[in-house]
């Protein structure tokens, strides 16, 4: 007996090396393994077998038919990694990938950001009133930031907003108080471009209502908003800075990243950049937008997304961001 | 604007106690932003007063001298000097052998064969001046040997303070606001200015003033027995320091004033002043100012008028002929407060704006203009001291403004600083400030002094500027706002224009662009349309706001065609149409002409994908009859969802694509966005999946000539079998289109009779809808 499994397996190796095709082996495997295969004869033999003999060879009846499978496997594996390579498996293709604007990016993380902080998402237009723009808040009609060398003024009475801060009264008059919302959107300055300036680019607004909402609670958000940006400790300071819209005002600047604060002329040469201006809403804007200035108080802000998105990629010509060169394009990511 | 540190040291008591350098950082986060602080005067070291005892020409030289100094040493020094200006007993300027201008020794050296030891300085060596014609010229009573930084304030700190954060502080406008806002800052004492008081015993100038809205206030001096001296040079060195150009005595005082107080003054030669008047001018009438431009005036500019004639422009600029001469004896000063925004107005009409102008447009504290005249009056004294006041200090002042009140809340200083200050604290801040604080049970009583209340304090909130910047920012602690677990989302546009943007980078490969909301005028030149839209005012070129996003696209697309042969790019921006703000999604497929096949279809494809996945829409196309002429007639299609339209896919035509590029095709898709915003997605309900095995059957159906797929699909679409569970185009090969269906059934498997009748049903169809199909 032991001889003849012997055999079976001896033979089986010889029959496999003759083999060049899978179905070849199958052919075989059928042949050894298969139902009318010497190997099951043999073991449903076994059951007629005596105690004795059962236990004899029992186990190594089985063992032969395992192995003897496994010799098969293992045969259409080789033969498989040989016949398939037939194609140059090192060839690497370049994998083209599309990207969305730094703008879109950088405003992403932050109304990602303010989004945990409760805040929602609103948009408004970018054609507005002088209503919006201006007068609601709380800009009067000789203030400079009204002149035609600021702002774009349309043939139809209306103008190219100057800023995101429409938003905050199209926020209070849709949503009224408490709120908490901020807008991406894009802003129109008449200005000469230059490596430093655009006279189109995107900001952020932000701005919080309710009860007993105070200066801390504004310097609270600001710190956060940065940290999560730039996901280091920056340098930054705030300091007071003049808007109609809001009283107190504040500036807050942070460390030049392109020169490290060694100065720039990104940053003119000051080591700063100024980032985001913010402030306690004005009363006369919180009564524009009707909200009642006794009973509550707010703060709002509007953050440079095109500076911003400038500092974070180091890019130091703000031009780029608008001419739509693939080439350049290309740097940024999916995110 | 530069501030000398020199001079507000003058006005602080123990100024020394600062630390000059450093109490900028301090300013710009107190108060407004620094810019720049840089030592002067740290570039020039070992140069004393020295006394010129012998000059002789030199033998070998047409200009050159040689000298022999004494700089208060024991024996004279010989130094060869070229300037033109030398003479025996000048007192001038001297650098030693081994002194250093501008970081370079001075040597001792031959010039033509004689030594030089050392070398006489001219203004602008020492940096205090641009004056290089000659040595400077010291006093007579200099004493020699001194060194010359002792002598002269050369070393100074100047700081550069950005204007525009000082838009709403007027009071900021001269080196005395400055003073006082670093005295607070430091808790130090501001010193009060000297100044002439001036007897009222003579007679009233003649001043008018005829628009008492335009013009708060004229305040007028004639002095007479003057002579217009050479400006002493202490002030000469802090006029050139602050960026300006000493002039004369006279001038150099009114602009000194100017830059301490902040009060523009102007001194007019007495002889041609006849009677001063306040008024506006004449439209169209022209007036030559002081620079020598003859500048055409409106009705709404404010002019100084004297007698008859234009005097100067309010606020701005004086004129041509008001100019004080050399043999001037007398001057009529003038110090007089005007109306910011109409200053302003005037300076930006003219394109003129000048530093007195940029100061009225802050508005003004009216109460400081009879100040200035007698701080003038102190300073010119010190100059001629015969002089001889000649008029009354007249002063035209119709509405007096008065300090400001303001009552301010306890609870709401608290609120907005978050925390509870000890009224004693908030008193000190305010009275550092200038302000006087009555503390009553529930509020601070608040005088707001002239020079803070023309435009800056008016309001509680602003009074709680002030205590939070004193106080110090830094001094805040950030607090998270309270705890509200309010879901809110108000508007879901952001987040569908990013899913949107990130499906196109990811997905299908595309760069997003952001481009200008007008059209580019040299592209529309370039391909020859007339675009009539909104137009922007003021401006001739890229005025036009554009109401096709695709379109506007056009400059990118011809520019990205420069570096690559095929690209996809798109942007969600805003188009003016009707005269409102519409949001467009455009896609744009840039490709070769051969391949426009592959991008049309897969323009279709994408729209499907969009709105399949975001909107759970299926989409209809039907023929896009172009009313754009830029758009192929032929090949444009309107994208209708639940039968609303809401987008176009469009193509280039031929002669514009032609003008980008040669043999390209441009394929455009637009989706109006708002309407997308709005679509609601299709709610998915769970159907039922068949526990029986499904079968494909593919079907080749050949089409005559002209005859298209939508006519195809709805001949099948006719077809009904309670068998079918979907069916789909599979590919085509010129007139043949091959569709699967795919068969099953919820009770059964189908057997081999279920699928033979379904195809002979189906090929009848097809033949009866005048068909062939290869069986």
């Amino acid at each position: 007996m032991e001889k003849e499994l012997e055999n079976l397996i001896t033979n089986l190796k010889e029959e496999l090396k003759k083999c060049t095709k899978e179905a070849d082996i199958l052919n075989v495997k059928s042949k050894y393994v298969g139902k009318k295969s010497r190997i099951t004869e043999i073991l449903s033999s076994l059951k007629n077998m005596s105690i004795e003999d059962k236990r004899k060879y029992g186990s190594l009846i089985n063992n032969t038919k395992n192995d003897m499978e496994l010799i098969i496997d293992n045969a259409i594996e080789k033969l498989e990694s040989k016949t398939n390579i037939v194609f140059d498996d090192t060839i690497e293709f370049d994998v083209s990938t599309g990207s969305l604007h730094p703008v879109t990016i950088v405003a992403k993380e932050v109304t990602d950001c303010l989004k945990k902080m409760g805040f929602t998402v609103v948009s408004g237009p970018e054609m507005e009133t002088e209503y919006y723009n201006f007068e609601a808040l709380n800009v009067p009609k000789d203030h400079p930031a009204r002149d035609m060398q600021d702002t774009y003024y349309l043939d139809n009475g209306m103008l190219l907003r100057t800023q995101t801060s429409d938003n905050q009264i199209r926020g209070m008059e849709n949503y009224g108080a408490p709120l908490r919302i901020c807008a991406p959107g894009r802003t129109f300055r008449n200005e000469d471009l230059d490596a430093n300036h655009e006279n189109t680019f995107f900001q952020i607004e932000g701005m919080v209502i309710d009860e007993n909402i105070s200066i801390e609670n504004l310097m609270y958000v600001m710190q956060e908003l940065l940290k999560e940006i730039f996901k280091t400790d920056l340098k930054v300071r705030l300091r007071p800075g003049f808007f109609p819209f809001t009283e107190p005002s504040y500036e807050m600047d942070m460390s030049c990243v392109i020169c490290g604060g060694k100065g720039c002329p990104t940053c003119k040469n000051g080591g700063w950049i100024e980032l985001i201006g913010c402030g306690m809403v004005h009363p006369n804007v919180l009564r524009a937008g009707g909200v009642d200035p006794k009973k509550y108080t707010g703060f709002a802000f509007g953050i440079g997304l095109t500076r911003l998105a400038m500092m974070k990629y180091k890019i130091n010509d703000i031009r780029v961001l608008n001419s739509g060169d693939i080439r350049y394009l290309k740097n940024f990511d999916i995110k | 604007m530069l501030i000398s540190c020199n001079k507000l040291k003058s006005y602080i008591k123990n100024s020394q106690e600062i630390d000059w350098l450093n109490i900028w950082n301090t300013f710009t986060i107190r108060t407004a932003e620094v810019e720049d602080v840089k030592k002067v005067g740290d570039q020039i070291d070992n140069i004393v007063v020295a006394q010129i005892k012998e000059c002789k020409k030199h033998p070998d030289s047409d200009h050159l001298h040689v000298l022999k100094v004494d700089c208060g040493e024991k024996e004279l020094i010989q130094v060869v000097c070229g300037a033109p200006n030398v003479r025996i007993g000048l007192k001038t300027a001297y650098i030693k052998v081994g002194g250093h201008i501008d970081g370079v020794e001075i040597k001792s050296r031959p010039l033509r064969g004689i030594l030089s030891n050392g070398m006489c300085c001219s203004g602008k060596e020492l940096g205090i001046s641009d004056n290089h014609d000659g040595i400077i010229e010291l006093p007579e009573d200099a004493p020699v040997g001194m060194d010359i930084k002792e002598y002269l304030p050369i070393n100074d700190i100047i700081v550069e303070i950005d204007n525009k954060s000082l838009t709403n502080r007027p009071d900021l406008w001269g080196h005395y606001g400055i003073a006082r806002e670093i005295a607070a800052i430091t808790d130090h004492e501001l010193l009060s200015l000297e100044v002439s008081e001036i007897k009222n015993d003579k007679k009233n100038l003649q001043i008018t003033i005829k628009d008492s809205q335009l013009c708060y206030r004229y305040t007028g001096l004639k002095v007479d027995n003057l002579k217009n001296n050479k400006t002493p040079l202490d002030m000469q060195i802090f006029l050139y320091y602050v960026g300006m150009r000493s002039i004369s005595l006279f001038v150099d005082l009114t602009n000194y004033l100017m830059l301490e107080l902040g009060q523009p003054m102007h001194a007019f030669d007495s002889r041609v002043v006849k009677e001063i008047e306040v008024g506006l001018a004449n439209d169209q009438d022209t007036y030559t100012t002081l620079d020598g431009v003859t500048r055409k005036l409106s009705k709404d500019m404010l002019m100084i008028k004297n007698g008859d004639k234009y005097f100067g422009i309010a606020g701005v600029m004086g004129g041509l002929d008001s100019e004080i001469l050399s043999d001037t004896d007398s001057i009529f000063l003038e110090s007089a407060n005007f109306n910011a925004g109409s200053i302003r107005k005037t300076a930006v009409a003219l394109g003129l704006r000048t530093e007195a102008s940029a100061r009225y447009e802050k508005a003004l504290d009216p109460n400081m203009t009879d100040i200035a005249i007698k701080r003038l009056v102190y300073l010119l004294k010190c100059e001629n001291p015969n002089l001889v006041i000649a008029s009354n200090l007249t002063d035209i002042y119709p509405n007096r403004l008065e300090e400001g009140h303001i009552s301010l809340h306890k609870n709401l200083l608290d609120i907005y600083m978050g925390k509870s200050l000890k009224e004693t604290k908030v008193k000190t801040i305010l009275e550092k400030l200038g302000f006087k604080v009555e503390v009553l049970s529930e509020t601070y009583e608040v005088t707001v002094p002239t020079y803070r209340a023309t435009k800056d304090i008016k309001i509680e909130q602003d009074l709680i500027e002030e205590i939070a910047r004193i106080y110090g920012l830094e001094n805040f602690e950030a607090k998270p706002l309270k705890l509200d677990l309010t879901i809110l989302e108000h508007e879901t546009i952001y987040n569908q224009e990013y899913e949107i943007k990130y499906l196109l980078a990811s997905k299908y490969d595309m760069h997003e662009v952001n481009s200008y909301i007008w059209y580019d005028s040299e592209m529309l030149k370039k391909l020859g349309v007339h675009k009539n839209g909104v137009k922007l005012l003021g401006k001739s070129e890229n005025n036009v706001l554009r109401d096709d996003l695709s379109f506007s696209l056009m400059n990118i697309v011809d520019f990205n065609f420069k570096n690559y042969e095929s690209f996809k790019i798109f942007e969600i921006g805003t188009i003016i149409k009707n005269n409102s703000n519409k949001r467009v999604l455009s896609i744009i497929l840039a490709d070769d002409e051969k391949s426009i096949e592959d991008n049309y279809m897969k323009a279709k494809d994408i729209v499907k994908y969009i709105f399949k996945i975001f909107k759970n829409k299926n989409v209809q196309f039907s023929n896009n009859v172009n009313e754009k002429e830029y758009y192929d007639v032929n090949l444009g299609k309107v994208i209708y969802v639940d039968n609303m339209k809401i987008g176009e896919i469009n193509v280039l035509n031929k002669l514009m694509t032609n003008k980008l590029g040669k043999k390209k095709t441009i394929v455009c898709i637009d989706i109006d966005f708002d309407k997308y915003v709005k679509l609601e997605t299709q709610a998915k309900t769970a159907r039922e999946v068949s526990k029986y095995p499904i079968v494909s059957l593919d079907y080749t159906i050949i089409l005559p000539d002209k005859v298209k797929y939508d006519t195809l699909k709805d001949i099948l679409d006719e077809f009904k079998s309670n068998l079918i569970n979907s069916y789909y185009l599979l590919g085509t090969y010129k007139n043949k289109y091959t569709i699967r269906y795919v068969l099953g059934s919820n009770n059964k498997t189908l057997e081999q009779k279920d699928l033979q009748s379904f195809k002979e049903r189906f090929i009848e169809h097809i033949k009866n809808n005048g068909l062939n199909i290869i069986e």
